[in-house]
């Protein structure tokens, strides 16, 4: 028995793959770049989340520290215009960084790839619908669309600035799911599954999306720093989240007309800012290249 | 003789194309009976696989099924809701594909996609495991509880295939429609996943209609086949008498190009002379009369159809293979054919 199945045994020569999602974190590894980014994030995260529970000082805590005083051992980044403790609201600003960046992409997943699929699968009235939306909102500044919402929508706050955000953002998610379900729409698995009887529902969540998950997650890497990005510029402007809760935007904005005397009070939000940014867009890059199938070896 | 589980009439499947449509399944009707195993033989392009996918309505945009009907236990498979035809498709009639690397989703191992078959057709999550073990020994996939845990890739072609046919068995179906199964496989896997065919069909009583381009392959498993030509079904019958005694000059090309499995590659690929017919105009008359042999006047404008020419066997064709041997004398027939000085003469072939 045992003789005859290792007789009829024929397996391929490559090397036995665990299977493509280790594939990809191998390569992922192998990137310098992604690799610290990744590991500048988990650090932010970590940041962000004792930010939760503890700060050196409190990030409204107004004359903690002499106005506009610089870096010291007791006040790491100095202090601002009120005398709050910069780093303390550098620390809580990530928390907020994170939540807009990563809420606006949860958003924008959970309703770019339900839509794109559909728009892609069933094509016909849907999609031109889908595809008319898609091309009015590209077509409409989303400074504009961002700027009616805030002011709709009544208070500022963080669950507005993500809904603003998201709404100006969900086009591309959208599109490329779209563009992935056209392709692998065509493809014999999916006609093997309808022949198999299985639901449209199974077809577009079991089949089809499995096989764009790679695209659909760098998708939403580069989605994150853009509505960080976005985000700032709002708070930036003043439009973000309301006083005194610190956003990386605002504090650069409120530090901008004292440059001269406290530039630590635009530089700690910046580096702060760009770091994250770039973080981002080195994983993204990263998860780009290790999940392309082209790009195995 | 028994009902037969499934019958097709008169199905009419037609593609919109620039300047006209496409007629690639015209007026197809034939039977298929419990337990049995049918052949579908054609050049590529004959309209087999579309007639298949008629039947479980698959048919790829912009394809339109314009007429005809597929009584499946006796109703119309053709009136059915789309919610009615999804229940019928994979656990009344399964079907597989030629290429089993394309047919499996590369991102999932292949025993989920075994479970997923089952799962799709109400059956409780709990034995979908234990029973697609047993699926997989039944194809006769060794060491099935690790090739469960494999993705498709990890895969030798045949074991794919095999995974593809339990699949397709998960329901335990009446039909297996197997389109061109072996095309895609090594000429040794070719015959064992035919023998595992055949077997399943002895022993599970599945029905099996095999579409092929290959008469070898239908020599092999069949019992009865139907010849396709140009969308149309141009002779069929019991395999054995129509090896004997094809009558449709087609069908008798067919059997001149089995393809030898000692001979070298190329050869092997060698195909009828002349072009296939364009079905956005198809030739007036017999539609093979522009390649036909044995050609008569009447070929150009009459069409034929189906007539009995012997028990069980029916052939489309004015002239008959009989006949133009008979009257015209086979030899002279042969010389207008290009290239035919190597070919086997109407009566030799066995
Ligand atoms: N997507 C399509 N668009 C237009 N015509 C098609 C399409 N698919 C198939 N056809 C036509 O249908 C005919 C039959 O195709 P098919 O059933 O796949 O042939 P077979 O399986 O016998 O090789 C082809 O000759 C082609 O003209
Ligand atoms: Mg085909």
């Amino acid at each position: 028995m045992a003789a005859t199945a290792a007789a009829v045994v024929v397996r391929p020569v490559t090397p036995v793959q665990a299977s493509l999602w280790s594939d990809a974190w191998r390569r992922l590894r192998r990137n310098r770049l992604a690799l610290a980014g990744a590991i500048y994030l988990a650090f932010l995260i970590v940041v962000a989340l004792v930010a939760l529970v503890h700060t050196p000082y409190p990030m409204a805590g107004v004359a903690v520290a002499t106005p506009y005083s610089g870096p010291s051992a007791a006040h790491w980044f100095g202090a601002d215009n009120l005398g709050r403790d910069v780093f303390s609201r550098v620390m809580v600003g990530a928390q907020i960084s994170l939540t807009v960046g990563i809420g606006t992409q949860l958003i924008i997943l959970a309703v770019g790839v339900p839509i794109g699929l559909a728009a892609g699968y069933f094509k016909g009235w849907f999609d031109s619908i889908v595809s008319f939306f898609v091309n009015v909102f590209y077509g409409v500044p989303d400074l504009l669309v961002a700027l009616l919402l805030v002011v709709l929508l009544g208070h500022p706050g963080l669950d507005k600035i993500i809904i603003a955000i998201s709404v100006t953002r969900w086009m591309d998610m959208t599109r490329l799911v779209r563009g992935q379900t056209l392709a692998l729409r065509e493809r014999e698995f999916v006609e093997a599954a309808r022949a198999s009887g299985a639901k449209p529902f199974k077809i577009l969540f079991g089949h089809i999306l499995p096989n764009a998950l790679g695209p659909v997650i760098v998708q939403a890497t580069f989605g994150v720093p853009a509505a960080i990005l976005f985000e700032a510029f709002l708070s930036f402007l003043g439009l973000g989240v309301p006083a005194p809760q610190p956003s990386w935007g605002s504090m650069a904005a409120d530090g901008l007309s004292a440059i001269r005397i406290a530039p630590h009070m635009v530089i700690a939000p910046s580096i702060a800012l760009s770091l994250t940014l770039m973080a981002f867009n080195f994983l993204g890059d990263g998860l780009r290249d290790a999940l392309d199938p082209r790009s195995r070896r | 003789m028994p009902t037969p589980i499934l019958q097709v009439r008169d199905l009419r499947t037609q593609f919109a194309a620039d300047g006209g449509v496409v007629k690639a399944v015209d007026g197809v009707s034939f039977e298929l009976y419990p337990g049995e195993s049918l052949g579908i033989v054609g050049e590529s392009g004959s309209g087999k696989s579309m007639t298949a996918l008629s039947i479980l309505r698959l048919v790829p945009d912009p394809g339109r099924i314009v007429s005809g009907q597929v009584l499946f236990r006796d109703q119309d498979l053709l009136q059915l809701t789309g919610e009615e035809i999804r229940e019928i498709r994979g656990r009344d009639i399964a079907m597989i594909f030629q290429d089993p690397q394309s047919s499996l989703n590369p991102v999932l191992r292949t025993g989920f996609q075994v479970d997923e078959a089952m799962l799709a057709h109400g059956r409780p999550k709990r034995d979908a495991r234990s029973r697609t073990l047993e699926l997989l020994k039944k194809v006769r996939i060794p060491a099935a509880e690790s090739r469960y845990k494999d993705f498709p890739h990890q895969l030798s072609g045949g074991m794919r295939q095999r995974a593809m046919i339990a699949m397709g068995l998960a329901n335990a179906p009446a039909i297996l429609i197997a389109d061109e199964p072996t095309t895609a496989l090594d000429v040794t896997v070719q015959a064992q996943i035919l023998e595992l065919l055949g077997d399943l069909n002895r022993e599970l009583g599945t029905a099996i209609v095999m579409i092929t381009h290959n008469m070898g392959v239908v020599a092999g498993l069949c019992s009865r086949v139907l010849v396709m030509y140009a969308g149309e079904i141009v002779e069929q019958g019991p395999v054995e008498q129509i090896f004997e005694n094809p009558q449709h000059p087609y069908t008798w090309s067919l059997l001149r190009s089995i393809p030898r499995v000692d001979a070298l590659r190329h050869e092997r690929l060698r195909s009828i002379e002349g072009i296939a017919p364009d079905l956005l105009q198809p030739p007036s008359g017999c539609r093979f009369h522009p390649r036909c042999p044995f050609r008569i006047e009447k070929c150009f404008h009459d069409e034929p159809r189906l007539q009995d020419v012997a028990m069980g066997q029916q052939a489309a064709c004015w002239v008959m293979m009989k006949r133009a041997r008979e009257e015209m004398g086979a030899d002279k027939l042969i010389d207008i054919r290009p290239g035919a000085a190597s070919g086997v003469h109407p009566g030799e072939i066995a």
